[in-house]
């Protein structure tokens, strides 16, 4: 559908907000027969669904502190393992008891685990160790639990693309700048199309915000007052993958106790500290938070003091305030869904908020719930039941271990499920490797570019993980970058592009640019600033305003 | 084992100073550990390219400017014109032809498509004297089927920038097409690799021949002459039109063959290239460096009357960088870096980044310092060395040239 005919239509629902959640609601709401619009300020994950751990909670690490949120967890932990093969990795995990740690707190563990459905098995030291041998040796006990890896960008492109498949359209670097109200009713959104400049109105019956932490400014431009309280978490990224299972530390939440395996990577998080709404845009990540998280780290599995730390990121959690209680003091982790027209008298609008990526598809289907029943709309939800695209017909097929793949094929079944199949292959340069970190070839790039929303090369790293191996990006950046220029027709663009790629890289890389990290940054300059010029091709910022 | 000198790296400024001190006589041994930054050079020299974020017309005038301890002040700005000079010569007789002067500077063409200042380009590549001034109109450039390490579009669209009308013309040959079909062989290094032979050479110059006739001059990617420049040549002659090569993405084909050249002049010379062996620590005795060890000799340490440090930068390993200090990882000697992590790097991956200014402290004669003293036998030269910036000031190959020669000057003076 060309953008034009997106904006001229009237919508059932418009959902702000691209990452699972607001993917999730469009997905169920399509599902539902309704008509669909999604509307994304950035690309799709960009806030906190794309800057967490990529762990599929069993829910064993909210057992002892909040039941219900544990009880969702393993049960959406369950379905996703269904509707989303393809993003997920069976790792299991482990809690473990350091001897610094109270070998007590175990049994409260396991007892909180089994009220809410976990199961939770404790194994024995040495069993653990034999298990994942990446543990720090010196554990004192350990518990079983069925944690796992997910990939939380492809989880949301999975689910927007079943809720274009039934008919939702969806709209990435489109910014609501305000909600169009008519007597105390919400009836679309001012929109401002950041690709062109352009100002439009869209028009809907109901409208749901989905925006995560910015949907404090979603409400506020509603007119309505919602109290979120933003907590940060820092992350680090190894350069590879030292343990197979997720390891989580046996003890109330603390920093950095989860250390998970993804793809070819492993992540260790994170911090916690409270921030002021206003900074929730500033993501960079300070040595503090390093610091903290690399000498915890280091206790889960000491291997990590002489591993490669490729990146930190944070990302802002959307707590909010329960609305007897202002102060903030009983924060939920909980899931929370306002209908305005009860709360506030403010019809057509409803925000959904809180929980976890784990549960996008309940968030989903709890919005979609409250939509349908404004709408009159009485179909059932069916989302935990029907597979994603990518983890439905023709699945197993792909996986058939029995059939020759190249490596690039292979990654990408990994990445796309029976989607795959789609990728062109045929001929010699489609299959042409263009990361070879990651295995993405030219034909997944074209892919990607037609069938995903994709339009520039950091959209692109969402899609199919370009440039997120240990060279970030160093060579394959350019080739991509080249490729989509030609395809574009737009070279200057693409040039920008890379520039701009490869400054949000090193946003990652600069907190922990020391070691093998620093050596790749200054390889990067060299190639592309003394080699390439591309410094004197692009015009960011002048070198004259900073020395 | 004992030598006059024992170079420690094995890179563009090690064997330059390998190479003068051997023709001086001197028994010399280069420990190199294996890669060299030439790598990722695409077959220019630079001198000086940027002060002050201008860009330099002629390096010798601009020298003058530079602070104190920028490794030019230290060898002296009056004694750099007759370096150069010896340099290209140098370099001549390993048989790397280059042109360029250094008293202006011409323009070198990079991959994407920049025009960036130079003082020596391989006579094979593509290079500009006057941007106002440009040798032809047309150009054909041939892009490899297949081959990702030309961001062909980017550099066409320098070029028209540059005022060049140009032809983009794909190509493949029954060689190329057979390398393709291993989606990881199409780098630049396989290319060379594959395209050596006469034939596979005369099936390059045929699709040229019928498919860039209209051009004034044809471009190709550098892909042609990992060991010499013998292919370049024979292809010369084989296309009918004047024959350029543009450099590509690394591993760059005419890196390696300088680095290639280079190695087999020294050892013609009689010295001995250490390659694949690494330094490990050293023994000093008073304010002289008596010995270092390395890796593959183990317990036999390499004496000599003099050392030189040419390990390289970050990069090469030359300097390290852990948690929480930067420093000299095998003597141990001073370095010029901040202490305080934060001040290492900027926001702004384009932004001048303050690490590329640190290296080895070392004095006016380029002695290296040692808790603050000077090392009367032990001199450090190229990237190593602190208070120049390769990628912001375009010094790089410059410094390592000039400070191998002036070493080596200083090592034979006595």
């Amino acid at each position: 559908m060309a953008t034009n005919e997106i904006y001229n239509k009237e919508y059932d629902v418009i959902i702000v907000g691209g990452g699972a959640t607001g993917a999730g609601t469009a997905r169920d709401c399509a599902l539902r027969g309704l008509s669909v619009l999604l509307v994304e300020r950035n690309d799709y994950s960009t806030g906190a669904t794309g800057r967490n751990h990529g762990l599929m909670h069993s829910g064993a690490r909210y057992a002892v502190t909040d039941g219900e949120s544990a009880s969702e967890c393993i049960s959406e932990n369950m379905i996703l393992r269904r509707i989303a093969r393809h993003c997920v990795e069976e790792t299991d995990g482990l809690f473990i008891t350091l001897p610094e740690d109270d070998l007590q707190y175990q049994q409260t563990f396991v007892e909180a685990c089994q009220r809410a459905g976990i199961r939770a098995d404790v194994i024995d030291p040495d069993e653990a160790r034999r298990l994942e041998p990446a543990v720090n040796p010196a554990l004192i006990g350990a518990v079983r639990v069925p944690d796992a890896s997910i990939d939380p960008f492809r989880l949301t492109v999975a689910n927007l693309l079943d809720a274009r498949l039934h008919g939702a359209a969806t709209l990435n670097y489109h910014e609501v700048e305000g909600l169009i109200i008519n007597q105390d009713r919400v009836q679309g959104v001012k929109l401002l199309n950041k690709l062109n400049g352009e100002h439009v109105e869209v028009h809907s019956r109901v409208v749901v915000n989905a925006a995560g932490i910015w949907g404090q400014r979603i409400a506020q431009q509603a007119g309505v007052n919602i109290s979120m309280f933003p907590a940060r978490g820092a992350l680090l990224i190894f350069g590879h993958r030292v343990n197979n299972m997720v390891i989580n530390r046996c003890r109330k939440p603390a920093n950095a106790d989860i250390l998970v395996p993804d793809d070819t990577v492993c992540v260790i998080g994170t911090t916690s500290d409270r921030i002021p709404i206003e900074t929730v845009d500033d993501m960079r990540v300070t040595r503090e938070e390093v610091d903290v998280l690399l000498n915890e780290g280091v206790k889960i599995a000491p291997s990590l003091a002489s591993t490669r730390i490729i990146r930190a990121y944070a990302g802002v959690r959307p707590l909010v305030a329960s609305d007897n209680d202002p102060s903030g003091r009983s924060i939920s982790r909980g899931i929370i869904c306002l209908d305005h027209a009860k709360r506030d008298g403010l019809e057509g609008f409803i925000t959904i908020t809180g929980g976890k990526m784990m549960t996008y598809r309940l968030m989903g289907e709890i919005a979609t719930n409250a939509v349908c029943a404004k709408l009159g709309n009485t179909a059932p939800c069916v989302t935990a039941q029907q597979p994603l695209p990518g983890s439905g017909e023709g699945y197993d097929d792909q996986r058939d271990t029995t059939k020759r793949y190249s490596f690039g094929q292979r990654a990408a079944i990994g990445r796309h499920g029976s989607l795959a199949a789609r990728i062109e292959k045929d001929n010699d340069i489609a299959g042409a490797l263009v990361c070879e970190c990651e295995g993405v070839t030219v034909g997944e790039i074209k892919y990607a570019m037609h069938q995903l929303h994709v339009h520039n090369l950091v959209n692109l790293r969402r899609r199919t993980r370009i440039g997120m191996g240990t060279c970030q990006g160093k060579l394959c950046s350019c080739r991509a970058a080249s490729l989509m220029g030609e395809i574009n027709g737009n070279v200057k663009a693409a040039q920008e592009d890379l520039a701009a790629f490869l400054d949000e890289r090193w946003k990652g890389m600069r907190p922990v640019a020391w070691g093998d990290t620093l050596r790749e940054a200054q390889l990067t300059a060299a190639i592309y600033e003394g080699l390439c010029g591309l410094d004197m091709a692009v015009d960011l910022k002048g070198k004259e305003d900073v020395q | 084992m004992r030598m006059d000198t024992v170079i420690i790296g094995g890179g563009l400024s090690g064997l330059t100073c390998g190479i003068a001190l051997a023709k001086r006589g001197q028994r010399v041994a280069i420990v190199a550990s294996g890669q060299s930054t030439l790598m990722f050079n695409g077959g220019s020299m630079e001198l000086l390219g940027c002060v002050d974020g201008k860009t330099v017309t002629s390096p010798l005038q601009a020298m003058a400017t530079l602070p104190q301890g920028h490794p030019y002040s230290k060898i002296g700005v009056d004694r750099i014109a007759t370096l150069a000079e010896r340099a290209t010569q140098l370099l001549a007789d390993t048989g790397i032809s280059m042109t360029g002067s250094a008293a202006a500077n011409h323009w070198r063409i990079t991959p994407m498509g920049v025009a960036k200042p130079a003082w020596l380009t391989l006579s094979e590549n593509f290079s500009i004297q006057d941007l106002d001034n440009l040798p032809c109109k047309r150009l054909a450039l041939m892009c490899i089927r297949g081959f990702f390490d030309e961001p062909n579009g980017m550099l066409a669209h320098g070029l028209q920038q540059l005022g060049f009308e140009v032809d983009k013309i794909e190509f493949t040959t029954t060689d190329i097409t057979a390398l393709r079909r291993s989606p990881s062989e199409m780098r630049a290094s396989s290319l060379a690799k594959h395209l050596g032979g006469n034939s596979a050479l005369q099936r390059v110059a045929d699709q040229i021949n019928s498919l860039a006739s209209h051009a004034d001059i044809v471009l190709l990617p550098s892909v042609i002459g990992q060991s010499d420049d013998d292919g370049y040549r024979t292809l010369k002659t084989l296309v009918n039109k004047p024959l350029q090569l543009v450099a590509t993405l690394p591993p760059s084909v005419a890196g390696m063959r300088m680095q290639t050249l280079m190695r087999h002049y020294f050892r013609m010379l009689g010295g001995n290239y250490l390659m694949g062996d690494s330094a490990v620590s050293g023994t000093f005795d008073g304010d002289r460096l008596t010995a270092i060890t390395t890796a593959k000799l183990g317990d036999m340490p390499l004496k000599a009357d003099n050392f030189v440090l040419a390990a390289g930068s970050f990069v090469s390993r030359g300097l390290v960088a852990d948690y929480e200090r930067i420093y000299e990882p095998v003597l141990g000697v001073d370095v010029d870096a901040d202490t305080d992590r934060d001040r290492w790097t900027s926001f702004g991956v384009l932004q001048p980044q303050q690490y590329f200014r640190y290296g080895v402290a070392t004095d006016q004669q380029l002695h290296c310092l040692r808790q603050g003293k000077p090392v009367a036998n032990l001199h450090a030269i190229g990237s190593i060395l602190s208070g120049h910036d390769a990628v912001k000031m375009g010094d790089g190959t410059g410094v390592s040239l000039l400070t191998a020669l002036a070493v080596a000057d200083s090592i034979t003076a006595r």
